[in-house]
């Protein structure tokens, strides 16, 4: 037991990993899934085949699949690409995996988000001389955030779990340096690890029901 | 003088022609009802007028300015499309009012942003928004929802949701407003208060088109009434001509299975 703060500290400091795969995944594949969610819902065939066969692969293969895939890929094939050397080449090629992941997801959520909107709102502002950009941000994007909340929390949730994915191309993550400790006989460190994951999912819950509850001033 | 004049419109949809040979013109200060049954083409006939649709053939006319002219696709540019329809306004069946949105904020948001394409605005824009946001409260008044400028349409029995689309409408002051049945959505109780706005608007002389199933409104309201049937006029006149003494069968069917209903 005099290990205790020492395990605690290490455990800690890996979950370092797991956070910033989480935040650096949410800041691209969002923008990245809308934009996906453009292109399959745009209405050039020869946009939207290609963009809904990606998703189609992206979503339809195990992510650790993929992460294998990125990370190994280009090195078996022989690309004139490498990653980098070491802990910053697996962490950045676990975040490329995660992002395109992920924006898959999210442009499914964001389609269905924007194609919930009826037609009317807009039509209410073509008839008001409005452009599409702007019937876009003053009239349908608040609606289609206030729908895609609850779907996209979800995925956050998720995301929070899938982080621990990335060790299997060797990033030391929380649930890898807890099996570290398995492998000498120490199982407590694994279970501990998900005290991590629900505190943290904890206050994303929270988070997401205070956005929700904000946005609870109109109906749509 | 004429406002709006629609010449040999046509409109089909795949194989199905829901508007042929449409022709018809409206003085200022008049007010149109259409009527028909329903898919008779008066609904997609009030969405071309207000590009929503766009029609095969045929030409329209307001103030004897050529807004749309299928053989010309100059007419057609986006651009251009979007500052010629603001010479219609239109209030949809579903009201469509923006749920995000105060009714006086509903009332106010196109108006502002097309004051933002003023070369002057940045200047003057305290003093633009000033005026239009007292405009849309005149327009609110006018509407008797004085006491609601501040309500989100969830908050708003559907009357009081029609008349803040017909203050939204009357706000960029189109010189046609039309209406898309504004009563058919609406629970008996509440079809009056709508009509009241609407009526009183016929008495300033707005000019209107209205496409409508509240026949005896149209007939004490209307200048002029046409209806419709499988995409063709069967009938025009005033209210006297096509309700008291209508020439063509068809019409006389129409009203006599209207009135059975009733």
């Amino acid at each position: 037991m005099t290990q205790l703060p020492m395990i605690i500290q290490r455990l800690s400091e890996s979950f370092i990993l797991n956070g910033k795969l989480f935040a650096l995944t949410l800041l691209f594949s969002i923008p990245l899934g809308l934009i996906v969610a453009l292109g399959s819902m745009s209405r050039y065939k020869f946009v939207q085949g290609p963009v809904r066969t990606f998703v189609w692969i992206i979503r339809g293969t195990p992510l650790m699949l993929q992460l294998i895939i990125i990370f190994f890929g280009p090195g078996l094939l022989d690309l004139p690409f490498s990653w980098p050397g070491g802990d910053t080449g697996r962490f950045t090629a676990a975040t490329v995996a995660f992002v395109i992941n992920y924006a898959c997801y999210f442009s499914e959520i964001f389609r269905g988000g924007i194609q919930s909107i009826p037609s009317g709102q807009y039509e209410a502002g073509q008839v008001l001389g409005m452009t599409k950009p702007q019937i876009f941000i003053r009239v349908t994007l608040l609606q289609v955030i206030k729908r895609i909340m609850p779907p996209s929390g979800n995925e956050v949730i998720t995301l929070v779990k899938d982080t621990s994915l990335a060790r299997i191309i060797s990033n030391k993550e929380i649930i890898m340096m807890a099996g570290e400790y398995t492998n000498q006989g120490l199982i407590w460190p694994l279970f501990a690890t998900g005290i991590y994951f629900l505190v943290f999912v904890g206050i994303l819950t929270l988070l997401f029901a205070r956005i929700e509850k904000k946005l609870d001033f109109f109906k749509a | 003088m004429s406002i709006l004049e629609v010449i040999q419109l046509e409109k089909r949809f795949g194989g199905l022609e829901v508007l042929q040979g449409i022709d018809f013109s409206l003085n200022q200060g008049e007010s149109l009802a259409i009527i028909g049954s329903s898919g008779s083409g008066k609904t997609t006939l009030l969405r071309c007028l207000n590009f929503l649709e766009r029609p095969d053939k045929g030409r329209i006319i307001v103030n004897g300015q050529v807004i749309f002219d299928a053989d010309d696709p100059s007419t057609q540019r986006e651009g251009e499309v979007r500052k010629k329809r603001l010479h219609f306004g239109l209030v949809f069946q579903s009201f469509n009012l923006f749920p995000q949105y105060t009714a006086l904020q509903n009332v106010v948001l196109a108006p502002k942003l097309l004051a933002k394409e003023l070369p002057d605005f940045t200047k003057n824009k305290q003093s633009y928004f000033n005026e239009i946001e007292a405009h849309g409260r005149t327009l609110l008044d006018q509407v008797g929802l004085t006491d609601k400028l501040g309500a989100y349409p969830h908050m708003l029995s559907g009357g009081q949701q029609q008349r803040v689309a017909i203050a939204r409408a009357l706000a960029l002051e189109p010189d046609i407003l039309c209406f898309d049945e504004p009563t058919s959505a609406l629970d008996p109780e509440l079809t009056g208060e709508v009509l009241k706005v609407i009526r009183a608007l016929a008495n300033r002389n707005t000019t209107m088109v209205i496409v409508t199933h509240e026949m005896d409104f149209a007939r004490s309201v209307a200048d002029r009434v046409i209806f419709m049937d499988e995409g063709v006029i069967v009938e025009r006149g005033t209210p006297e001509e096509v309700f008291g003494n209508p020439k063509e069968e068809r019409t006389r069917q129409f009203l006599a299975r209207y009135k059975e209903s009733n």
